[in-house]
């Protein structure tokens, strides 16, 4: 993909006897929203590490803006990472905070830089508590505010949603949207599918180091939508039968046998009755469910996700 | 390289901690020198009575002293402004700068520098005012000799904290660190290869060790002396910084 702005190639890291990361390959667009979605333990953190430069890894590539990436590589720089906890000094306000690495990263005019991130994470500028002192939700933010110095190209958000009540979920939601509009490419992870339903535009999802699927938002919206499965020996006929008599325009042909309609309303019996008069058998048919939790878990074992 | 500096610079000296340290160093220094002169011993043949000393041979008559507080001041310090950063992860934020694992490790070497001067300053300021209160006297004697004592002296205390600098960077956790930093300072190391090596050979490679060095009085109008401190502390200063910039180059952090 020629328009890639970060490629992952076979990339692996070994801890000792634990491989935290293996083999994993995906590409990001520019204007991604890439969400990466596994139990604690997956490997999140450690794939994040790697492609933000604070980790080597033991094989594999990674390319940057079609560059590939050795140590301490220039391209490196146009990430802005907030990985694991933010790293901020707990003496100190979070203006100071902002002003050494805006001072480390030789901005010019410190103090508007500093407070229009302020504002844009909605943190106050007056404040002189220091950060020790801060909530949760208010080092997340720091955080995030920290990671945009410097006007990153990408963003790289690790579990950024950690911890935070409902309302702070969805203000973060809205900043991680608002963000992408300003053509900031973002990487998220997280380990529960639900929290990123709302602003990725596609996901990973990781288990064990290993990548088991890559599917885009409108994928998984249709996997997770409710549906009714039909099976029957004659798709063709059937499918113009569903839209002549019943007037069904949602619907997908799966295989030879399946078709999966996407208008629940629908009462099943009707489609039977309707199928049955043009002499169509059907073998089977069920309202199909599955929440995006449920397809979480599905892939990444039922155990309840977390395995470690 | 210079923003990394500026920015390490700016946390230093915004450091209340940091002029603690020198306020509390003061003290001590001043208190050594008042009970100096409770116990003052009449001395034996050769050696000079402490209110005849000038400055120069007052320094290195209070470095030879072990253990060397400077050295400690100098080893907790290293470790604590390294590893405040280390523990908070602040350089998450700015190591993917470019060359910035480098230059954060010269920034950090410089700033121990500084940190090193600033130590000798005050020690001098101690030392002057200690001594006129309680021997009646702050001679400085040949400043060509003082200023060359001051710099050579400097020079190895620099070392000393990048060798330091070096050890918490590996070890990564602060306690553990201060008590090899510790360690040092009582040159518990530099003795016992002394005294090995004095049992297997006739040689004296241990007077070379850094800390040695500090501790041995040197006559800084012999070429030979001068030669063997600067050396010293120049080898001490570039091997243990090229280690130290080595190794976070290759560090996987946390
Ligand atoms: N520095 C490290 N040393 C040894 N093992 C590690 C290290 N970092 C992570 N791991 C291991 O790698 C695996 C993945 O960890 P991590 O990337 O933190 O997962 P996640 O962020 O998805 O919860 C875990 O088994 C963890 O114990
Ligand atoms: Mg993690």
């Amino acid at each position: 993909m020629s328009n890639a702005i970060i490629e992952v190639k076979q990339l692996s890291k070994q801890f000792k006897s634990n491989v935290a990361v293996n083999n994993v390959n995906f590409n990001i667009r520019k204007g991604d929203i890439f969400g990466l979605i596994g139990p604690n333990g997956a490997g999140k953190s450690t794939l994040l590490k790697m492609i933000g430069g604070l980790i080597y890894p033991s094989s594999g590539e990674i390319h940057l803006f079609d560059h590939t990436m050795r140590e301490n590589h220039p391209y490196f720089e146009r990430m802005g990472l907030l990985i694991e906890e933010a790293g901020i000094f707990p003496h100190y306000s979070a203006y100071k905070n902002l002003d050494l690495i805006a001072i480390s990263y030789g901005i010019k005019n410190r103090k508007k830089h500093i407070e229009q991130l302020l504002e844009l994470v909605g943190l106050d500028k007056s404040n002189k508590t220091k950060v020790k002192n801060y909530s949760m939700g208010m080092k997340q933010r720091l955080g995030i505010a920290m990671a945009l110095i410097g006007s990153p190209d990408v963003l790289i958000l690790d579990e950024p949603i950690n911890g935070l009540d409902p309302q702070g979920i969805s203000e973060i939601r809205q900043l991680i949207l608002e963000l992408n509009k300003t053509g900031i490419t973002l990487i998220i992870s997280s380990h529960i599918l639900e929290e990123l339903s709302k602003v990725a535009t596609t996901y990973a999802i990781l288990h064990h180091g290993k990548i088991i699927e890559i599917i885009s938002k409108e994928e998984l919206l249709l996997q997770c939508e409710d549906r009714i499965e039909l099976e029957v020996d004659d798709p063709k006929m059937t499918v113009l039968i569903l839209e002549n008599h019943l007037g069904i325009q949602r619907y997908k042909v799966i295989d030879d046998h399946t078709i999966y309609v996407y208008e629940t309303d629908i009462e099943t019996q009707q489609i039977i009755q309707s199928l049955a008069e043009n002499k169509i058998f059907v073998h089977s048919i069920a309202k199909h469910k599955q929440s995006l939790e449920q397809y979480f878990l599905e892939r990444t074992g039922s155990s309840g996700g977390a395995d470690d | 390289m210079i923003n990394l500096l500026k920015m390490d610079l700016t946390r230093f000296l915004t450091n209340k901690i940091m002029y603690v340290f020198l306020l509390v160093f003061i003290a001590f220094q001043m208190f050594g020198i008042f009970m100096l002169k409770q116990y003052e011993q009449p001395v034996e043949a050769g050696e000079i009575l402490i209110r005849r000393m000038n400055e120069s041979e007052f320094i290195q008559m209070m470095l030879a002293q072990t253990p060397s507080w400077i050295l400690m001041y100098i080893a907790v310090f290293s470790v604590y402004f390294y590893m405040s950063e280390y523990n908070s992860g602040f350089y998450k934020n700015y190591i993917s700068m470019n060359n910035a694992r480098r230059n954060s490790v010269l920034s950090k070497i410089l700033i121990l520098g500084i940190f090193t001067l600033f130590m000798f300053i005050v020690m001098l300021i101690a030392d002057l005012i200690g001594r006129s209160l309680f021997f009646q006297q702050a001679a400085i004697g040949d400043s060509g000799y003082f200023v060359k004592l001051l710099i050579g002296q400097f020079l190895l205390h620099w070392a000393f904290a990048i060798v330091v600098l070096c050890a918490v960077m590996m070890i990564k956790q602060a306690i553990p660190s201060i008590v090899i930093g510790i360690i040092l300072s009582l040159n518990v190391f530099g003795m016992v290869a002394g005294a090995l090596e004095s049992l297997v050979s006739d040689t004296n490679l241990s007077a070379y060790l850094l800390v040695n060095t500090i501790v041995d009085i040197k006559d800084f109008d012999q070429i030979n002396d001068v030669v063997h401190v600067v050396s010293v502390a120049i080898i001490f200063l570039f091997v243990f910084s090229i280690i130290a910039v080595r190794y976070k180059r290759k560090e996987d952090l946390r």
